[in-house]
């Protein structure tokens, strides 16, 4: 628990002094549950305070007094998180961007847009729209999500196979470090003198500091832009359309799969007129008109020389805007099929993709669970969803379980515990399965060199809470905890 | 027994002699695997010895001058350890030269969609510690989108990995991205993962000159916004004044449309197809006896600076991303005048080569920005002993 002293303090650095302007803190027990957990409700924890401030200047104060006082701060923007990135820290307390969502600068001519952590990822786009640009990530829940929070996540999205992720589009940052000091990372013009800051900041999951000021890059408008819909009646032969659509040296902007319960699950949920199938192949190829007629010939020839029974190719903006609709819906129509479901990030190199589903299937059975999946098939990125009922007693912890061992056969493949949603809280026990003790070790020195006191979102991120100068390998005791000055919880 | 004889006769000890050899002086190190890598830098670590990593040597004049005790030849760590084409993904040794890399990869029709300079000899390790790009970097990022995962070895010796195989992962900090363009200070780069791209299926070159650069500005300016699928765009100096080269890629049935396009952009001014060494060109500013600087700007300034450049009796060439690579006449003062208004737009001036019998130079680097300290610090946690490199980078880093 904060003190009144600590949380007065607090609340006089987000202060602005102006007459009718709302308070810049929350303490009130029942406004602080809205904080207490991010998209992954699994966990959850009261913060001490909510600060939402107005300018950096704030944020620097807010910052300044955690050090001070060795408080854990976590930022926050719309909490649309899927790993408990935003999780508040015991004691901790949450500092949100609500409150910081202004587009700053628009430059056309540079390709760029200078914003507030706190502005809607789509607002971008929508600012940018009528010059001919987009802002390409694209995290499903770009309605919502807010660009401090894709910067801290790399959030990616359906598109990033072709255009990038949030890293890609990131050129620069101003950021307060856990001291409360501002710096500046990366730059408006290309290789900034020195270390590249800017690359490790983006995706460090709020461990290394707060972003207060972002400059993206903005991407030109592609002229055309074709959907096209394929069924198929196996996983495998879908996935080889993928890898030959490929091998043929396309390019497409985006390549998603979903299978039979993850298809019937959007269809019921908001009726993309999707064909049954065992698995849906969408396409999309943007460029030149006649570059993209031609590419669609020869991904419709490659989709029905793997067996795809029904190719249909989307003839209007709305019919496009549909298919998207369906597919962007996935993860919140499992509600319709199942009571609950675990929401899991893979990844796999896609070759491995067969082999992958097949497994994760045998492990469904043997679970006696359901497992629905969703995956970016072009860049191997698996959603599985665990379907299972929390008022069968102890199907939580086996569906957990499986969740997690799936994560452990993407490793086993090549692959990652995560393409975009992030390590957070949820997948810390996951790090150590795909980073070896001198992997973690090595990332620990830099998480030191911006952090040394372990006050920026702690206990995120790696396996478990380790402090400043304690040696990797088996558990010992730190000197502080032999001082008795720390303890771990 | 000199400290160069005992470290010779240890480092021969410990890696066998084969490895180990001697030139102008100085012991040099050549291993051929990570592990014998980690051996080097521990001995050298433990020793308070200094190494100075090299490949091919191409690039070895940029950065702060060093004086160490090792030189540590990275050209036998070399070979392509996989190349997995299904999946776009390869992973090679850091002392492979780039184009050896590159003609392996296209017998798949694939390709790093990175050219780097002097890609017969510079290696990859030498290419991603300098953060080195070409024409390419306007299109499809620099070495930081094309870079997957990493083998790194530190001062103390410690292996690590980072990053993976995979095109997408989230997992873990990108240390990968630190270690480019860190000129070897944080760590001996020994693996490298690349993501690729599919080689072009049709790409043809154009350039367009006139002695009015605003006059390509504005043609520029046209292209970026138009239909035109380009890979390459650059602005240089050239006889006629200046000269705009662009890089189309299409599919062969769209390549005519696709040259009437940029033909009407062009109106009344030369357009001819380009020389086959265009994209080659910012080579020839690096010729021994010439001061060469990089310069980085915004895409709206590229005109203003390359006009500055060739009014001081320079000659440069500018990509669409914002890096001007030039050569000038060695004045310090006037170089340094250049920088100062590069930095107030945002940019930087770094001298990559300055002939010795030249006059003083400025500084390499020029000014360090607000987040030096914490540079500093990342390198005390990296190399606490200054062992690796030291003091070649910004700022003595």
């Amino acid at each position: 628990m904060l003190n009144r002293a600590v949380i007065d303090e607090l609340g006089r650095a987000v202060d602005s002094g102006k007459a009718g302007q709302q308070s810049g803190i929350i303490t009130e027990a029942n406004q602080l549950q809205t904080y207490e957990c991010d998209g992954l409700t699994a966990f959850r924890t009261v913060p001490g305070a909510v600060l939402l401030p107005r300018n950096t200047e704030q944020v620097q104060a807010v910052v300044r007094i955690c050090a001070k006082h060795r408080i854990p701060f976590v930022a926050r923007g719309s909490g649309t998180g899927l790993s408990g990135g935003a999780l508040p820290a015991e004691g901790g307390i949450v500092i949100s961007f609500a409150r910081m969502n202004k587009i700053l600068e628009i430059d056309i001519p540079n390709q760029r847009v200078i914003v507030e952590p706190g502005v809607i990822n789509a607002h971008v786009t929508d600012a940018v729209a009528a010059h001919g640009y987009f802002y390409a990530p694209d995290p499903s829940s770009q309605s919502v999500c807010s660009i401090g929070g894709n910067v801290a996540e790399n959030a990616g999205g359906a598109h990033c196979l072709k255009y990038g992720f949030t890293t890609t589009h990131v050129l620069g940052l101003d950021v307060v470090l856990p001291s409360g000091e501002l710096v500046t990372f990366g730059s408006e013009t290309p290789d900034p003198q020195g270390y590249d800051l800017a690359g490790v900041f983006v995706g460090s999951e709020g461990t290394l500091g707060v972003a207060t000021k972002i400059t993206l890059r903005i991407v030109k408008r592609p002229k055309t832009v074709q959907v096209l819909l394929a069924a198929f009646d196996t996983i495998a032969a879908a996935g080889q359309a993928v890898s030959d659509v490929i091998a043929a040296g396309m390019l497409p902007a985006a390549m998603e799969m979903m299978d039979r319960l993850s298809a019937e699950a959007s269809e019921a949920a908001v009726h993309p007129n999707y064909p049954i199938c065992e698995a849906l192949l969408l396409i999309e190829l943007d460029g030149l008109e006649a570059e993209v007629d031609a590419q669609m010939l020869e991904a419709t020839a490659l989709c029905k020389q793997n067996g795809a029974w029904e190719v249909r190719l989307a003839q209007t903006a709305e019919e496009r805007g549909l298919i998207w609709k369906g597919r962007k819906a996935a993860f919140a129509a499992m509600g319709r099929i199942s009571p609950n479901y675990i929401v899991q990030d893979g990844v796999i190199p896609r070759t491995a993709l067969p082999v992958v589903l097949d497994t994760i299937s045998q492990m469904a059975k043997q679970a006696q669970l359901r497992v629905a999946n969703v995956f970016h098939a072009g860049d191997g990125n698996l959603h599985p969803m665990v379907l299972y009922d929390d008022s069968i007693p102890g199907q939580e912890e086996i569906a957990l379980a499986l969740s997690h061992r799936i994560l452990e056969v993407c490793v086993d493949h090549g692959g990652s515990i995560t393409g975009e949603h992030g390590v957070g809280k949820e997948k810390q026990h996951a790090m150590s399965y795909m980073f070896s003790e001198p992997d973690l070790d090595t990332m620990h020195r830099v998480r030191h060199a911006f952090d040394p006191d372990n006050i920026a979102n702690p206990d995120k991120l790696f396996p478990r809470p380790r402090l400043c100068g304690e040696k990797p390998g088996p558990y010992t005791p730190h000197p502080l905890e032999t001082a008795g000055i720390a303890e771990f919880f | 027994m000199s400290t160069t004889d005992s470290t010779f006769a240890s480092l021969r000890t410990l890696l066998g002699e084969s490895l180990v050899s001697e030139r102008q002086g100085k012991t040099v190190v050549s291993p051929s695997s990570t592990h014998e890598v980690s051996s080097v830098t521990r001995y050298a670590d433990e020793n308070n010895l200094t190494l100075e990593i090299v490949g091919s040597g191409t690039k070895r004049g940029w950065g702060n001058a060093m004086d160490s005790t090792i030189i540590l030849d990275m050209t036998r760590l070399a070979g392509i350890r996989e190349h997995v084409w299904q999946d776009l993904t390869t992973t090679v040794a850091a002392g492979t030269i780039w184009a050896s890399l590159q003609q392996a990869l296209a017998v798949q029709n694939q390709r790093i969609a990175l050219d780097p300079l002097w890609p017969a000899s510079a290696t990859v390790g030498g290419i991603i510690a300098t953060n080195d790009s070409g024409s390419l970097r306007t299109t499809y990022g620099s070495l930081r989108d094309l870079i997957i995962g990493m083998t790194v070895v530190l001062a103390d010796g410690t292996i690590a990995r980072t990053g993976g195989k995979v095109v997408k992962n989230v997992a873990g900090y990108d240390l990968h991205k630190l270690m480019t363009g860190a000129f070897g200070t944080l760590g001996v780069i020994t693996e490298v993962t690349f993501r690729l791209h599919p080689t072009t299926k049709a790409s043809a070159s154009w350039t367009i000159t006139s002695d009015q650069p605003e006059a390509l500005e504005r043609c520029r300016d046209q292209i970026v916004t138009s239909a035109l699928s380009f890979e390459a765009l650059q602005l240089r100096t050239c006889r006629e004044g200046f000269a705009l080269d662009l890089s189309i890629v299409s599919l062969p049935e769209c390549m005519e449309d696709l040259s009437q396009i940029l033909q009407s952009i062009a109106g009344n001014l030369t357009m001819r197809v380009a020389e086959p060494d265009v994209w080659l060109l910012r080579e020839h500013c690096f010729f021994a006896e010439n001061v060469t600087v990089k310069l980085t700007l915004s895409p709206t300034r590229i005109t203003q600076f390359l006009s500055e450049v060739k009014a001081m009796g320079g000659e440069g060439v500018a990509q669409q991303c914002g890096i001007l690579i030039a050569t000038l006449p060695a004045e310090a003062e006037a170089i340094s005048r250049l920088r100062a208004r590069a930095t107030a737009q945002g940019g930087s001036l770094t001298i990559l080569q300055w002939p010795a019998n030249a006059p003083s130079r400025p500084d390499i680097w020029g000014p360090t920005g607000s987040s030096f300290a914490l540079m500093q610090e990342i390198k005390r946690r990296f190399d606490p002993n200054r062992t690796i490199n030291p003091g070649c980078f910004v700022g003595g880093l």
